[in-house]
C-alpha cells in the first residue's frame, strides 16, 4: 500500500491533551498585559499548536518530503505577504513623525520639506 | 499506457468490506495514493493562502487602528470562543482516530469517530450562530443589510448600526466587525463543507468501501478537517484574545 505508519491512540491522546493545555495557556497569557508582546505570545503559542496538528494529526511527520515542501512553502509565501504588507504599514507614519527627515534637517543635510497640510 | 492494461483491484480484507478498483489512469495503488495525497496537499496550500490574505488584512488594520480592534475584540465573548476552540481541537482528535480506524479496517469505530466529528462541527456552528445573533441584535453586523451601500448623507454603513454605541469613541468601528464576520464566516462555511464531506465518508464507510487496503478518501477528508481546526487555532487568539 505504501503507507507504513499508523499512529497509536496514545500519541493522538497526548497531542490532544497538549493542545488543550496550550489553549488554556493562551487564554491565561492574554489576561496578563504584556503590551505589544501579547500578540507575539499568542501567535507563538498558536504556532506551536498548529505544528502539533500538522505534524501528528495531519501525519506530515511521516509523510513524503514533497508533501512537506508543498505545504510548508505556502507558509513561506504567506510570510512574504505579511512582511511586505506590515512593513508598509509600520513605516507609513514616518512622513508625519518625520524622525528620519528631522535628523537630516538638523544636520542641515537637507532643506526642510514642505508640510502636507492638504490645502492646495 | 502499458500493453494489455487491466484493472488493479485491492481486495477487501473481510466480508463487511468491498474491494477497491484502482482508477484506470494509475498503474499501481501506491501511485494512486501518492498522487491523490500530493494533489490534496497542494489544495491545502491554496487554502492557507486564501485565509492568509484575510489574516494579512486583519494585521494591516489592527496596526492602523489598534483602539478599534481592542474595543471590537472586547465585544466578543472569549469564553464562547474558547469553547469553540476546545470543540474543534477535540473534533480533530476524533477525526484522527476515525482515519486510524479506517487504516486498521475497523468499520464500526470509523463510523463512530466520524459521527463524533460531525457532532463537533454542529456544536461549533450552533455556538457561532448565537454569537452572530448577538452581534446582529446589537447592530454590530446587521445581516439583513449586508449588501446595502454607504449612505452619503448620514455617513452610515447600512450593515453597521451599533445600537449600543459601543464603538463610538474609536475610528472606523465597523472595520473590526467586517473582518470578524468575513473571516469567521468563510471559516464557518469550511466547517459546514467539512461536515458534509465527513457525512459522505460515513455513507461510504457504511458500504464497506474503506479499509486498510484503501482509506484514501477518509485520509483526505481528515486532512481537510484538520485544516479547518488549524485556521481556528489562529483565528481565536487574534479575534477574541489579543485585545
Amino acid at each position: 500500500m505504501g503507507h507504513h505508519h499508523v499512529s497509536s491512540p496514545e500519541l493522538f491522546r497526548n497531542v490532544l491533551i497538549t493542545l488543550l493545555i496550550l489553549t488554556a495557556l493562551t487564554v491565561a497569557a492574554s489576561r496578563i498585559h504584556f503590551g505589544s508582546a501579547n500578540m507575539l505570545i499568542a501567535m507563538a503559542i498558536a504556532s506551536i499548536k498548529a505544528s502539533l496538528v500538522i505534524a501528528f494529526f495531519m501525519h506530515l511527520k511521516w509523510d513524503t518530503g514533497i508533501n512537506k515542501i508543498v505545504f510548508l512553502s505556502a507558509f513561506l509565501f504567506l510570510s512574504l505577504l505579511f512582511v511586505f504588507t506590515l512593513g508598509d504599514q509600520a513605516t507609513r507614519r514616518m512622513d508625519h513623525e518625520m524622525h528620519v527627515v528631522k535628523a537630516l534637517v538638523d544636520k542641515q543635510w537637507v532643506q526642510p520639506p514642505p508640510l502636507h497640510t492638504g490645502k492646495q | 499506457m502499458s500493453e494489455g492494461h487491466h484493472a488493479v483491484v485491492i481486495p477487501a480484507p473481510g466480508p463487511e468490506f468491498v474491494p477497491h478498483t484502482v482508477a484506470h489512469h494509475f498503474d499501481t495503488p501506491v501511485q494512486e495514493f501518492q498522487s491523490a495525497k500530493l494533489g490534496f496537499w497542494l489544495f491545502l496550500a491554496t487554502e492557507i493562502l486564501l485565509f492568509g490574505g484575510l489574516f494579512a488584512a486583519y494585521f494591516f488594520y489592527h496596526e492602523a487602528y489598534p483602539e478599534t480592534f481592542r474595543l471590537g475584540g472586547q465585544q466578543l465573548d472569549w469564553k464562547l470562543g474558547a469553547v469553540n476552540t476546545t470543540v474543534l481541537l477535540v473534533s480533530s482528535w476524533t477525526m484522527a482516530m476515525g482515519v486510524r480506524s479506517a487504516q486498521t479496517s475497523q468499520k464500526k469505530k470509523t463510523l463512530f469517530y466520524c459521527g463524533l466529528t460531525v457532532l463537533g462541527a454542529v456544536m461549533f456552528l450552533v455556538i457561532k450562530f448565537f454569537e452572530y445573533k448577538a452581534k446582529n441584535d446589537h447592530g454590530l453586523f446587521v445581516f439583513t443589510n449586508m449588501f446595502g451601500g454607504y449612505d452619503q448623507a448620514t455617513g452610515q454603513l447600512s450593515w453597521f448600526k451599533d445600537y449600543g454605541g459601543v464603538m463610538a469613541g474609536v475610528p472606523h468601528g465597523h472595520l473590526f466587525f467586517a473582518i470578524y464576520v468575513t473571516m469567521t464566516g468563510i471559516h464557518g462555511i469550511h466547517v459546514l463543507v467539512g461536515a458534509g464531506l465527513i457525512i459522505w465518508i460515513m455513507k461510504g464507510c457504511a458500504k464497506g468501501r474503506f479499509h486498510a487496503g484503501y482509506f484514501l478518501p477518509v485520509d483526505l477528508v481528515g486532512l481537510y478537517w484538520h485544516l479547518v481546526d488549524l485556521i481556528w487555532i489562529f483565528l481565536f487568539p487574534l479575534l477574541y484574545l489579543v485585545p
